[in-house]
């Protein structure tokens, strides 16, 4: 389980991250929502030791988790917004460089693992080929490939399908409730709403760097008007309007 | 128009110059390169004193003319204690005057990576120098290949200051030359063509390395 209690984050003068808490069990999926800016991708990044920390405790497992060792630990792992693949390096490069010069995995080793998973997304008939030569939700898997192979307990997603179709959209919700049911902790920062009816998750509205309301996906679906925030900027993103 | 009755008189004096002057601009790129790579990285990551050391130099030496960089060193080594041959005088100052260039050169590049690439190289828990070594340098020196090209171009025609320090490179041998022949024209028309394919030659390569490297980031 992961619990984050009173996380703080400040650029300058702003509160970025205003005393966030939440707790994410394994196996189970939480939605950051909320506008650009309102520090959700910041929340993500502090995760994955991209930006220092204010204040704030992290616990995994009921263990601290000290945030400055998380990348070489492999404890949490992030798929980026634009995917950033390697773009010099093939798929099967991309997957196995950190294998070998990281977790010190044998060539063999890592080609094995980056195989079985590259076949488990259909991606095996890609891996000699380079990231400009995949189409964005090839590009999309890899990446999560990428951040499986290293086997984190927790994997956030930075905004996993403003760059896709609905269809793709569908396509990726189903891989994040997969990995969910794989046991994976799921964090995921978005302001696509498309994504709240299609995994079953806890969502948290953020605004100004604070959670300001949090529900249910399915409880949410059943009855929106229980949760007027969510509920407005649902609308508000309707209506292209992405203000509260 | 090459004087071939020239060529076949004198072609030992020729193919020895260019071999050495081939020998001089290698050895020269080499520690240019190398030098360079070190230094471009130095400037990129290291803050303070290092930082500065590197700029102070990388000043002097883009500053100065190669050709008193060559008399410096010629006469400045012994003078330490070293006695390098007249040809490894003229290597170490034409690659220690490349070094310079070749540094601002990889600097540029390192700048055109974007944060993207070394963010996920970091949070895949590569160590700064793996991902320099791995992300960062090869992206790099892609993107500033033509600009490292024209650079070994111009070291290669700077191999001729050499000799001034009375290094028999192939503009010095075309100068002992044509003290025979008097044919000024004739041997210095031949230089200029030797010089020029070996150029072209470098150049050729350089765009196939290019378009080699560049397959992989157009869309098939």
């Amino acid at each position: 389980m992961l619990r984050v209690h009173n996380l703080k984050k400040t650029f300058g003068a702003k509160h970025v991250v205003a005393d966030i808490s939440f707790t994410v069990d394994h196996g189970h999926i939480a939605v950051f929502l909320g506008s650009s800016g309102v520090g959700k991708s910041t929340l993500l990044r502090i995760l994955n030791n991209l930006e220092s920390l204010d204040g704030g405790t992290i616990m995994l497992d009921d263990k601290p988790l000290d945030i400055t060792r998380v990348n070489q630990n492999h404890t949490v792992g992030l798929v980026f917004q634009h995917s950033n693949l390697f773009d010099h390096l093939t798929i099967e490069e991309n997957i196995t460089l950190a294998l070998i010069q990281v977790m010190k995995k044998s060539p063999k080793e890592a080609k094995d693992i980056a195989h079985t998973l590259l076949a488990k997304y259909n991606l095996l008939d890609q891996a000699h080929k380079y990231p400009a030569q995949l189409s964005g939700g090839q590009r999309q898997r890899v990446a999560i490939i990428r951040t499986l192979a290293m086997k984190p307990k927790v994997i956030c997603f930075d905004e996993p399908t403003s760059a896709l179709d609905p269809l793709l959209t569908n396509y990726v919700a189903q891989n994040l409730q997969e990995l969910a049911r794989e046991g994976y902790i799921i964090l995921i920062a978005t302001h696509d709403t498309a994504l709240l009816d299609k995994l079953d998750a806890t969502i948290y509205l953020m605004q100004d760097g604070m959670i300001i309301e949090t529900a249910n996906s399915k409880e949410y679906t059943k009855n929106s008007q229980a949760y007027p925030l969510i509920h407005q900027f649902v609308l508000g993103e309707k209506n292209q309007n992405p203000q509260i | 128009m090459i004087n071939f009755t020239l060529l076949s008189t004198y072609s030992h004096e020729f193919i020895q110059g260019t071999i050495l002057t081939l020998k001089i601009a290698s050895l020269g790129c080499l520690i240019g390169i190398t030098g360079g790579i070190m230094l471009g990285v130095i400037q990129a990551y290291v803050k303070g004193p290092l930082a500065w050391l590197v700029a102070i130099y990388t000043t002097i030496i883009r500053g100065t003319p190669m050709l008193i960089q060559i008399m410096f060193i010629y006469f400045l080594l012994p003078e330490l204690g070293f006695i390098p041959s007249d040809v490894w005088s003229a290597i170490i100052a034409i690659g220690i005057n490349s070094s310079a260039y070749v540094s601002q050169i990889i600097r540029s590049g390192i700048n055109t990576v974007g944060i993207g690439q070394r963010e996920a190289a970091y949070v895949l828990g590569l160590t700064q120098f793996q991902t320099i070594r791995f992300i960062v340098l090869p992206q790099a020196i892609r993107a500033v290949l033509p600009a490292l090209g024209n650079e070994l171009i111009t070291l290669i025609k700077d191999t001729s200051l050499a000799s001034t320090i009375g290094v028999m490179e192939l503009s010095k041998r075309a100068y002992f030359v044509q003290t025979r022949t008097f044919d000024v024209i004739g041997v210095y028309g031949i230089v200029a063509a030797i010089y020029l394919v070996i150029t072209s030659t470098l150049s050729i390569l350089v765009y196939f390395l290019e378009q080699r490297m560049n397959r992989n980031v157009t869309r098939s």
